[in-house]
């Protein structure tokens, strides 16, 4: 009976996909590379904690991808429910129990973040939902999971976290529009959005106008909140064709860039390897959403495929939102490069979100029968 | 094979009537063709990353001219230190961070300028931002920052702004060696005194270089300078102490004086720049006395015991000659000397004449500028016709205008059993002879210093006498010029010393530039009353540490003393 369940787990180990755990190996190589140098050359404080978190994200990663889909499938409605919970309770408790403005909860070695656990939460919700819809979705079967976004995206925003809020929506969007959702109700979408802005401007702390005040404004405020991008992007220049070699970036070492070994990594990265660095590690996160995609396009039920298109989206946004930042191509939003910057929540989160991928790359021809209770 | 098969929806294949068929088959279209479009959507995105990072880090590229600049600051090796005799620090360069500014970076150059002049009191704000606005891609901002002040900008966190490292040239001992030293700019470049005479072989060479100076006596000189400057509530001062066998300075200070890490800072004092023992030319009155009677012994004119009448004033065409102590019987040549008169000095001139006078004095170097290893040497002012007033002024010191450090020099060559040594600053080497230049013989040498020696025993210069130690020296008091008349009661006051008199081997100058009539010298303001007291305490000082032998304090006072020369016993009973 063991000796079954261990073969059938060793099969399973065997069949898994491990050109993306290679790839993602590669890529958090690289990460602690920078973080090395980042601290002058020292494994602390932050490349000793960086793989020690790496590898009980890889441990939770093979872990959920070996278990069964089904599973998640029944109880993604109640894995949604908990992380909307828990989202509640940092943001309304959290203030009252006296933690200030934490984001989190501290499992020490990792911080839980209700707002990453719902990344993950929010995709299984959509996915279920979706599966057991005919496709194209009808205009009658949005509202349910509108609303499944817009709740966790209203609490992230008022935390606030505008990258989370807007990974949440475009994610959102992307599952949608995969759905078959008509074209039509995505103009109004944009529509009703560009109209509700001002209300939204509201909503947003003075910083994040600010920032997208220099965002459009280009960079008048340079020393304000326009900081962060006119260095990264003199760091990004400094770094030229090969750069400036391992721990020779000025830029980053001296200080000069804030946030130099989580968000902004990637001007780090440039600065030393110059553009080649930059264009290396493009082209391995390239490889992998491609690696991705062939999961999506090759998984059979419905729930695995929007799981997967889910997982994919939101590394896809991580890695877009976060380069496109640091080269001034969008607001400074708080999002980290995936897998490279120094963190331990999005890491987890996105090392949960490959372990579900690769349990959908082993469950690509299984059945899930469509439940047809009540409205699910 | 099933495992790479494209997604079909479920219950596709298994539908069976035709309009299911045509419901899955749309719905198969659109998940593929939707899926196309994502594709395509985060392929154009990718493009637009890489497009971006092209255009960021190949197209714009910028900096790289300033770290090239920063690099080859760095390849250089720091200015080479200075050290006394013994090798103590005089001179050293530290490392530390200069601000410099990317103008082209720096895009809200007002904040930056107010930001700057936050944390940098010291600069101005219109000056900042001027430099911030000059559109260049490399200006300075500020020098030489402590690495407080660099944390503080780097927390301003400003764009455009960037660190260098550098050097500063520090002076551990301040003030103590200013003149010597001199000091250097900003950019490390020295601008006065050994600093700026060996500049290119302190930045060139490793290798400390190791002056004549002995930093204790340095200290010595200025303490007693600094006392007696306020002692006697003089303007200013100079002292100087070299070694006569060699002609190595062993310490110089002039005062007022400077910081040397502080130069830009000195505002409005910058008259204590000035070097007084090698700029400044002085007519060092009866110093010069020295001179003259060495050239009446050298020349054997007479004995030294040719009396002269001093009792009525000479007159000099319109110049009336007195005495600061006039005697009103006839003098020897020995005590003209001692007693310092102007009239027996003037009447032993008129007796050699200038073809005599000139001629030593130029031997003496006296219408040269000296050779010392500095820039600062004055060149001495003397008339170009060597008339009958010059002869006669130039005998006790006026007329004739020559640096402290000539003076030195050439009473050094007259004590120095007539050899004169040019001074210099770099340290000798002791198994080396070095060869000077003879300007009297022997016996006029010991003759002079038996003289010299009868001054302090005996004379004007009794002040100056050091318990243990054979001193002699010979005081100047000169009138200085207030325009074009001389000022009584204005004096720069002089004591020339040698030590130890039996075989001298340092000479001490004590100059104070117009010291006050105190109390404790019953009114007089003579060179006797103020720089021989203080020459005295520098000697009686410096002398253990340079290692001079002290002798039986009975050998000085005894009638056996070969050094004392009885030359005015019949006057004696007289006055």
């Amino acid at each position: 009976m063991t000796s079954d369940i261990l073969r059938s787990l060793f099969q399973k180990f065997a069949r898994l996909n491990w050109g993306i755990i290679f790839l993602i190996l590669l890529i958090s190589a690289i990460g602690w590379g920078l973080l090395i140098s980042a601290a002058g050359g020292d494994m602390q404080p932050w490349a000793f904690k960086q793989i020690m978190r790496f590898s009980v994200g890889v441990f939770i990663m093979l872990t959920l991808a070996c278990t069964d889909l089904r599973w998640w499938f029944h109880f993604s409605y109640i894995f949604y429910g908990i992380s909307l919970l828990l989202l509640f309770g940092v943001e309304f408790l959290g203030s009252i129990g006296g933690w200030g403005a934490q984001r989190w909860i501290d499992l020490y070695i990792i911080q839980l973040q209700p707002s990453e656990l719902m990344k993950i939460a929010l995709v299984m919700a959509l996915a279920r939902y979706f599966h057991n819809q005919s496709l194209p979705l009808q205009f009658s079967k949005l509202f349910f999971p509108l609303l499944l976004i817009f709740l966790p995206t209203i609490l992230v925003l008022r935390q606030p976290d505008l990258g989370t809020a807007m990974i949440f929506l475009l994610m959102g969007g992307m599952l949608f529009f995969a759905a078959g959702v008509s074209l039509w109700l995505f103009a109004a979408g944009l529509i009703g959005t560009a109209a509700s802005l001002p209300l939204l401007w509201n909503f947003l702390h003075e910083y994040q106008q600010d920032r997208i005040l220099t965002f459009f404004g280009s960079t008048q405020d340079t020393l304000g909140a326009g900081y962060h991008i006119t260095q990264s992007k003199i760091a990004l220049g400094s770094g030229g064709f090969w750069g400036k070699g391992f721990m020779q970036g000025t830029q980053a070492s001296l200080n000069f860039l804030p946030a130099k070994q989580t968000d902004f990594i990637f001007t780090l990265l440039c600065e030393e390897w110059g553009f080649m660095g930059g264009a290396f590690l493009i082209s391995l996160y390239v490889l992998l959403i491609i690696m991705c995609f062939r999961i999506v396009l090759t998984t059979q039920n419905t729930f695995g495929r929007f799981v997967a298109m889910g997982m994919t989206v939101t590394f896809f946004l991580y890695v877009f939102i976060n380069i496109a930042m640091v080269m001034g191509l969008l607001p400074v939003v708080g999002v980290p490069l995936p897998l490279v910057s120094y963190g331990g929540t999005a890491m987890l989160t996105l090392l949960m979100g490959f372990g579900f991928l690769l349990n959908v790359s082993l469950h690509r021809t299984l059945k899930i029968p469509r439940l047809s209770i009540g409205m699910f | 094979m099933s495992q790479n098969k494209l997604y079909v929806p479920q219950g596709y294949s298994g539908a069976s009537h035709w309009r299911d068929a045509r419901i899955f088959h749309r719905a198969l279209d659109m998940a593929r063709t939707r899926l196309l479009i994502v594709c395509c959507s985060f392929i154009l995105a990718f493009f637009i990353i890489a497009g971006r990072l092209v255009d960021v880090s190949l197209l714009r590229g910028s900096g790289e001219a300033n770290l090239a600049h920063s690099h080859s600051l760095q390849a250089r090796h720091f200015r080479a230190d200075i050290v006394d005799r013994n090798g103590e620090l005089l001179a050293t360069s530290l490392k530390t961070s200069s601000l410099y500014a990317n103008a082209r970076v720096v895009l809200d150059t007002k904040e930056a300028a107010l930001k700057l002049t936050q944390v940098l009191p010291e600069l101005n704000y219109n000056d900042t931002l001027h430099r911030l606005q000059s559109g260049k891609g490399f200006v300075w901002i500020a020098r030489h920052l402590t690495p407080q002040k660099q944390a503080e900008i780097i927390r301003l966190g400003l764009p455009g702004i960037y660190f260098q490292q550098d050097e500063r040239r520090v002076y551990p001992h301040g003030e103590l060696f200013a003149h010597v030293l001199g000091y250097t700019n900003i950019d490390n470049q020295g601008l006065g005194g050994v600093e700026r005479k060996f500049n290119e072989l302190l930045l060139s060479q490793e290798t400390p270089l190791k002056l004549s100076l002995d930093i204790r006596v340095q200290h010595v000189l200025r303490d007693e300078l600094l006392a007696g400057i306020e002692k006697y509530s003089a303007q200013g001062g100079a002292g100087m102490i070299m070694d006569v066998r060699t002609g190595e300075i062993i310490a110089m200070i002039s005062l007022p004086d400077f910081d040397p890490n502080q130069v830009g800072k000195m505002g409005l004092h910058k008259e204590a720049l000035f070097n007084r023992i090698t700029l400044g030319a002085y007519e060092m009155g009866s110093s010069f006395k020295i001179f003259n009677t060495a050239l009446y012994i050298e020349n054997e004119i007479s004995s030294l015991t040719t009396k002269y009448d001093v009792s009525a004033p000479l007159r000099v065409g319109r110049f009336r000659i007195k005495d600061f102590h006039p005697a009103h019987y006839p003098l020897t040549v020995a005590e003209i000397f001692t007693e310092s008169s102007n009239i027996g000095a003037a009447k032993m001139a008129l007796q050699m004449g200038s073809s005599l006078q000139k001629p030593f004095f130029e031997k003496l170097g006296f219408f040269q500028p000296s050779s010392l290893e500095i820039p600062e040497i004055g060149s001495p002012l003397y008339p170009k016709q060597w008339s009958e007033p010059t002869l006669i002024t130039a005998s006790y010191g006026y007329g004739i205008a020559i640096t402290p450090l000539h003076l030195v020099t050439a009473i050094g060559g007259i004590v120095n059993n007539g050899i004169m040594q040019s001074p210099t600053l770099l340290k000798v080497d002791p198994h080396k002879e070095k060869k000077g230049k003879r300007v009297v013989s022997e016996k006029t040498s010991e003759m002079m210093r038996k003289l010299l020696y009868m001054i302090v025993a005996q004379g004007r210069g009794k002040k100056a006498r050091v318990c243990g130690y054979e001193v002699g020296g010979k005081t100047g008091t000169a009138n200085t010029l207030n325009g074009k008349a001389y000022k009584e009661g204005s004096n720069l006051t002089s004591f020339t010393g040698a030590f130890p008199m039996s075989r001298p081997q340092y000479i001490v100058l004590i100059m104070l530039d117009r010291p006050q009539a105190i109390k404790e010298t019953y009114g007089f303001n003579a060179a006797g009353w103020n720089s021989a007291p203080v020459a005295g305490k520098v000697i009686e000082r410096i002398a253990p540490l340079l290692q001079v032998v002290p002798i039986n304090e009975e050998k000085i006072v005894s009638e056996g003393n070969p050094m004392l020369i009885h030359v005015s016993a019949p006057q004696k009973g007289a006055h």
